[in-house]
């Protein structure tokens, strides 16, 4: 670097001394001295420039330069900060948005079960189809489970779960959590080890030995502390002591399959009897032997399942094998891939907005700095250097934006992840949820590289015309850049439909989704709090009139806290599938079992239509007198009355259960309420039949409790009237109404927020880049509007003709826009199960929000035209 | 701008320069204007040197340490900087000057087949 130093310190006068010397030769020659020396110049070349590329030799000159150019351009970039905020926020917001999204798309779609080699396992189901439709993720029956482990040859290990709610207690407050009952070598299958202690060993499925739990790590932290001792304790479960022996990882979660703890699979003298076979409640679990593809599996799992179908027509006839991906398995629920591919679709539309945005902005900025870079190519300045500074530009949007845009994608994943909470596995998966480095990467190269594109085109546009024609324009023309305003109007179209498209589609999801879902929902969820109770492991359980005393103690302690405005238990709580019975009509004959719809079917407290407000249109609801001693009465929905007695009176009418009946006699229908859908978006109800509580007590009830205000704070209040009852006794799930909606959705509201964000980000990038373009283009006729108004024009017509420029623009778009999304709702529908919102709201509603955002963004720079002063704009010349 | 005459010069490449400066350099060390002067009338002005574009080229052959620079004064008394070749430099110009006589050769045969390589 020294040498350098001195070998530059020379170079000015050795260059002069050079032209001196040539200005002599000249002058020799017989030049006037001004002639000789223009003449030496001239031959010698451009000093600068020489200097520059002596300077280039003896240094890293390119970083020298580049750190110029940015510094230079940071401080172009500063002096329009509106310019830069936008752009930078544009870029920012792309980025982020689309990072977030489809890291979640990822991280729900493309999860693998935290098992050992997950590609090799796969989950064996029964299928079966009837003329009520097909079904391929069914449970399998205990002895069809072991019929199918002896015979199948291409597995290395196959094992069962039965996956159910359990009640744990000792030490703390009893608890009802989730729990499997599994095959001894389920987690050897699996191939998962216990982060501490073991998992269950061969042999502990034997009677006498089975009396030991795995935990989870959730419920290892929340209930036992994380206690490092904890293996050897005992615990009781459903009221039988357990040995603790092992905590899984806290990775270990089978989403589907939730469990919090896991104890060995025995086997009833009732299971494995050939009745058994039609009690179908196992999940099987297989692991490919190596060699062995899905699909031959698949095809011995459908001769073993026909062998047995022929061996035991009464139980298996009909039912057949899938064998499925643990990925296939979960993911094909429907809504959810939908929802997921909705919203990718989404944000690509915002990424285009995006980039059109900043192409926009950056065009503008680029024909109004024509006239600076025309001087700066004249004055002697390389198109390659004048390139390196536009790119140096871009290169600061760039990595600003790129930068905030990874901030915002960071916190976009954390708010995610705290959003998802509708189920433990949501909890577990949310945990994994990370940001997808290859999408981040993805948007990141898209809009950097649409800012350097657009950044460069004033460079292109030096090296393509005649530097001459710009510098005798100036920067005030009119007349010329036509192209560039015909992109940038295109890109403004472009921006208002995809907008458009983007606003109409979030208000169907919004509309759809949350405003018909709730109110065809059939009850009012608000205010409603709810618990779950089971007496299992409690010594009376089983005991019908204990039971009964239990919940009808509870409801009376309930009832008696002033802030409950109504209480009731019933068996399921809406949005759960409840049970299933068939019934016969009095006086109708009696259908095949198979053709008739089985209905749904509640057991009830009296009060529990009052509860959750849901009319009863015909009869009575339930009295405390309807108990074991009464008549036998029934209510039914109108769904039922409608199947059963089209156009009758189903009043004073008989029904019997046929099937799992407690008692096998008429009874007598004595109310008639409304339908009470059973899933989000239900088209056509299902009959359901209730029955009163105190007549068929049962173990498991759900709570429901009106309050009179928001339920947030009351759920202490609920466990203590319970446990004032039984301290015993363990609640499980106390969650309010809405919240027990919103699992059943899935998510579908956190999915219609993301929606709406999107579309308002979609909305406000359309309106900045409708106002950039309407802004610029009356800044470039600022001259034309001084004419006009000399001329006799009022203001108030520079500023019509300004706003019809860009509103012109905006209806082209809006055109266009509607046409896409007339289509949108059947894409929808076609899409989402159940789906059937009205969509003139949302496609009327839309256009209005954008026209009116758009001209909002015509009319600031509209008012700016027409305050233009005549006599500056004609000087400006 | 151009006439049919400049035309007809050739822009020297860039390493093309360099080995012209080595070559000027061989029999004597000479300064900036004169190594300008030497290699258009040896070219008989064919070859059109913009004399700036000189500079670049002497400075990357000092830094490769093929000619070193001293300090002098020219024939009418003027203070100048003198550029001399080392003897890397000489070895460099042999070489290159091998190198160009294989090309140029290479390139006659492909242009004119047939013909003996350097005869019009």
């Amino acid at each position: 670097m020294r040498r350098r130093k001195r070998m530059m310190e020379g170079l000015d006068e050795d260059l002069r001394e050079h032209i001196d010397r040539e200005t002599q030769d000249n002058i020799e020659r017989g030049m006037t001295p001004e002639e000789a020396r223009y003449a030496a110049m001239r031959k010698f070349g451009n000093v600068t420039r020489v200097k520059e590329a002596v300077r280039e030799v003896w240094s890293f000159l390119w970083l020298e330069q580049l750190l110029q150019d940015l510094r230079y351009g940071a401080r172009v970039l500063r002096k329009s900060p509106g310019f830069t905020a936008v752009a930078v926020l544009t870029l920012a917001l792309g980025i982020g948005a689309n990072t977030t999204i489809f890291s979640l798309v990822n991280g729900i779609l493309l999860r693998k079960p935290p098992v050992h080699d997950p590609d090799r396992v796969i989950i064996v189901s029964n299928k079966w189809a009837g003329n009520r439709g097909e079904w391929d993720r069914l449970p399998v029956s205990a002895p069809d489970f072991l019929d199918w482990r002896t015979q199948a040859t291409a597995f290395s290990g196959m094992v069962a779960g039965n996956f159910d709610d359990y009640t744990i207690s000792g030490g703390t407050i009893p608890e009802r959590v989730p729990g499997g009952r599994v095959s001894s070598n389920f987690f050897q299958t699996l191939g998962v080890a216990a982060a501490l202690g073991r998992t269950i060993l061969p042999g502990e499925d034997q009677p006498g030995h089975d009396h030991v739990v795995v935990l989870s790590d959730g419920l290892w932290k929340e209930r036992f502390g994380a206690d490092p001792g904890i293996l050897g304790r005992v615990v009781r479960i459903n009221g039988n002591s357990y040995v603790i022996i092992g905590v899984m990882p806290s990775a270990f979660h089978l989403w589907d399959f939730e469990a919090r703890m896991w104890v060995p699979l025995v086997f009833s003298r009732e299971e494995i009897a050939p009745t058994g076979r039609k009690e179908r409640f196992l999940r099987v679990f297989a692991r490919l032997k190596p060699g062995i593809t899905a699909k031959q599996a698949a095809a011995e799992m459908g001769t073993i399942a026909q062998r047995i179908a022929e061996a035991h027509p009464d139980t298996n006839k009909g039912w057949g094998v899938a064998v499925k991906s643990v990925q296939e398995y979960s993911i094909e629920d429907g809504n959810v891939t939908t929802a997921l591919l909705f919203l990718t679709v989404a944000v690509g539309f915002v990424l285009l907005i995006a980039c059109a945005n900043l192409a926009n902005l950056l065009l503008g900025r680029s024909l109004a700095r024509q006239h600076e870079f025309a001087v700066r190519a004249a004055l002697g300045a390389r198109r390659t250097r004048l390139a390196r500074q536009l790119l140096s530009e871009c290169m600061i949007l760039a990595l600003a934006g790129g930068g905030l845009g990874v901030l915002l994608a960071h916190w976009g994943v954390r708010a995610l992840r705290a959003q998802m909470n509708w189920t433990e596995g949501a909890v577990s998966l949310a945990q994994t949820l990370q940001i997808d480095v290859r999408v981040l990467v993805f948007s990141l190269t898209i809009s950097a590289a649409s800012a350097f594109v657009f950044g460069l085109l004033p460079a292109l546009h030096i090296s393509r015309t005649d530097l001459n024609d710009d510098l005798k324009e100036g920067s005030r023309s009119f007349t010329r850049g036509g192209e560039r305003h015909h992109l940038q109007r295109l890109l403004v179209v472009g921006q208002v439909a995809l907008s458009l498209v983007l606003l109409a589609g979030a208000s169907l999801f919004l509309e759809g989704f949350l405003e018909e879902i709730r109110a065809s929902a059939g009850f009012n969820s608000h205010n409603v709090l709810t618990a779950s109770v089971s007496l299992r492991g409690l010594e009376y359980y089983g005991a019908p009139q204990r039971e009964a005393a239990f919940f009808e103690n509870a409801l009376r302690n309930l009832g008696n806290l002033s802030e409950v405005e109504s209480v009731a238990v019933t068996s399921d709580l809406p949005f759960n599938f409840p049970n299933e019975r068939n019934v016969a009509v009095e006086g109708q004959p009696a259908a095949n079992p198979d053709e008739q719809p089985r209905c749904g079917y509640f057991v009830v407290s009296p009060g529990y239509f009052e509860t959750l407000q849901v009319p009863v249109l015909q009869g009575r609801e339930f009295h405390v007198s309807d108990n074991v001693n009464s008549n036998p009465v029934v209510m039914v929905d109108s769904a039922f009355a409608r199947r059963y007695f089209a156009n009758e009176n189903p009043l004073g009418r008989h029904i019997k259960v046929i099937e799992g009946g407690t008692k096998d006699d008429w009874r007598e229908i004595v109310g008639v309420v409304a339908d009470v859908n059973e899933f989000l978006g239900q088209r056509d109800s299902r009959p359901h039949f209730f029955e009163p509580f105190l007549a068929h007590p049962a173990g498991t009830m759900n709570f429901v409790v009106r309050t009179r205000s928001s339920p947030a704070g009351f759920s202490e209040a609920l466990r203590g009237a319970i446990w004032a009852v039984d301290s015993n006794q363990a609640i499980a799930s106390v969650r309010t109404m809405d919240a027990v909606i919103a699992d059943a959705g899935q998510g579908d509201d956190l999915m219609a927020e993301l929606m709406s964000a999107f579309a308002g980000i979609a909305l406000a990038l359309a309106a900045i880049g409708i106002y950039g373009v309407i802004s610029y283009m009356a800044e470039q006729r600022a001259h034309e509007m001084g004419i006009r108004m000399t001329l006799g024009a009022k203001p108030t017509q520079v500023l019509c003709l300004v706003i019809r420029s860009g509103m012109s623009l905006t209806g082209i778009g809006l055109m266009l826009g509607l046409v896409t999304s007339l289509v949108l709702p059947k894409l929808v529908a076609a899409g989402f199960n159940g789906f059937h919102a009205s969509t003139a709201p949302a496609l009327v509603a839309a256009p209005v929000v954008v026209a009116v955002a758009g001209f909002l963004a015509c009319y600031i720079p509209a008012r700016r035209a027409m305050r233009v002063d005549p006599m500056v704009a004609l000087r400006d010349e | 701008m151009s006439t049919k005459e400049e035309r007809t010069r050739i822009e020297l490449l860039q390493g093309t320069l360099d080995l012209l400066i080595l070559r000027t350099l061989l029999l004597a060390p000479r300064h900036g204007h004169a190594i300008a002067k030497a290699i258009e009338f040896n070219s008989e002005d064919v070859l059109q040197v913009e004399q700036g574009s000189l500079y670049p080229a002497l400075h990357r052959l000092i830094k490769r340490r093929w000619i070193s620079v001293e300090k002098g004064t020219s024939e009418n008394n003027r203070r100048a900087k003198f550029y001399r070749l080392t003897p890397k430099g000489r070895r460099q110009l042999e070489l290159e000057t091998r190198k160009w006589d294989k090309l140029a050769g290479a390139i006659a045969r492909i242009l004119r087949p047939g013909e003996q390589a350097g005869e019009p």
